[in-house]
């Protein structure tokens, strides 16, 4: 019963987020809105214990559902083979682009914020 | 014979196998490359060709497990909610750490696109990778991008940025573990996250908030770009 109750609440929440995402003029995903949404009832009326189960579940098996998506990269082989070495390539310039970008900005604004307070 | 390959339980049941056996291997190796749904996507790919079994008879199964990514994506705000307190103290560097993170992964994904000369649906496709799956999914499919190559350069990103995180931490000369727990998190998301739970406890949490700022951030900047 508890699970049932669980399942009830993040779906009900997820199917509120459709017809926010149906009414909104921009293309805003329904997961993302599901998100926001549910951190906004994580601070107010709902309690984590009350989607505790379902919640675990969904987190620790999150790579799982992906399998499907990442399948049907088989309908697509000749367009991933024709770009395979510029697409390499392309996710190790920016990983490590990202992360020396990031990292230097946030150490520059965390130094600013200290020079602030001393 | 095609019509039992049409069962939904067909497509589920191939999927879990596949997952356990990725798990196995990561488990007995401990290598970052073998990712278990890296290696699910290629068990599960093989299987498929190998016994010549169409796609749509495996998507019986796969859009049932593709109904759970929406409620996946919206359990996020639970990680995001049990570090809330985490979020507060440290508000501005971590939304000048996303926001910075997320334009320069996007920005540099459209530069070298463009060098490279591949076509508007694979840069679009692309656009999203340094985010976490779901959301990355949500918004390649609103830029009209093709979500199977989204997936994938989403793991091949956070599989080469848990492999690179000790590496790029010590290049960079980053002390701070709120800077380096930030930068792992934005530039490689869930994954990289694992790693970077082991260097620290303060870089595990600050990544795990990043993944999910850094997604609505960059669901925010598609908005800007979407046709």
């Amino acid at each position: 019963m508890k699970i049932i109750i669980q399942i009830a609440i993040i779906f009900s929440i997820c199917w509120v987020s459709q017809i926010i995402e149906a009414l909104l003029p921009i293309a805003f995903p329904a997961s993302v809105i599901a998100m926001v949404l549910l951190l906004l009832l994580l601070s107010g009326v709902l309690r984590v214990d009350h989607i505790r189960e379902k919640s675990d579940f969904l987190l620790s098996n999150m790579a799982f559902f992906f399998i499907p998506a990442g399948v049907s990269v088989i309908n697509y082989f000749d367009v991933l083979a024709s770009a395979l070495l510029p697409l390499l390539v392309i996710c190790v310039v920016s990983t490590v682009l990202t992360f020396a970008v990031t990292a230097y900005a946030v150490r520059l604004t965390r130094r600013l914020m200290d020079r602030r307070k001393s | 014979m095609s019509e039992l390959f049409s069962s939904p339980f067909f497509g589920i049941s191939l999927s879990i196998v596949a997952f356990l056996i990725g798990v196995r291997i990561r488990r007995r190796t401990g290598l970052e490359l073998c990712n278990p749904l890296l290696i699910a996507i290629v068990l599960v790919s093989a299987v498929l060709l190998v016994c010549r079994i169409p796609y749509e008879a495996y998507d019986q199964g796969g859009a049932v497990i593709n109904m759970f990514l929406a409620p996946a994506t919206a359990c996020l705000a639970v990680s995001i909610y049990t570090r809330i307190q985490l979020l507060r103290e440290n508000w501005l560097p971590i939304l000048v750490g996303c926001t910075v993170g997320s334009l320069t992964s996007m920005g540099s994904i459209y530069g070298l696109c463009r060098l490279f000369r591949l076509d508007q649906t694979i840069m679009v496709s692309l656009l999203p990778k340094s985010v976490t799956t779901p959301i990355a999914i949500s918004v390649s499919q609103s830029l009209g991008g093709i979500q199977a190559i989204t997936v994938v350069a989403v793991i091949i990103t956070g599989i080469l940025g848990s492999i690179l995180a000790p590496l790029l931490v010590k290049v960079f000369r980053i002390s701070d573990p709120v800077a380096a727990g930030l930068a792992i998190g934005a530039c490689s998301h869930a994954v990289g996250t694992s790693k970077a739970l082991e260097l620290g406890e303060t870089e595990g949490a600050m990544s795990g908030l990043a993944i999910g700022v850094c997604g609505i951030l960059t669901v925010l900047f598609s908005l800007l770009i979407a046709p």
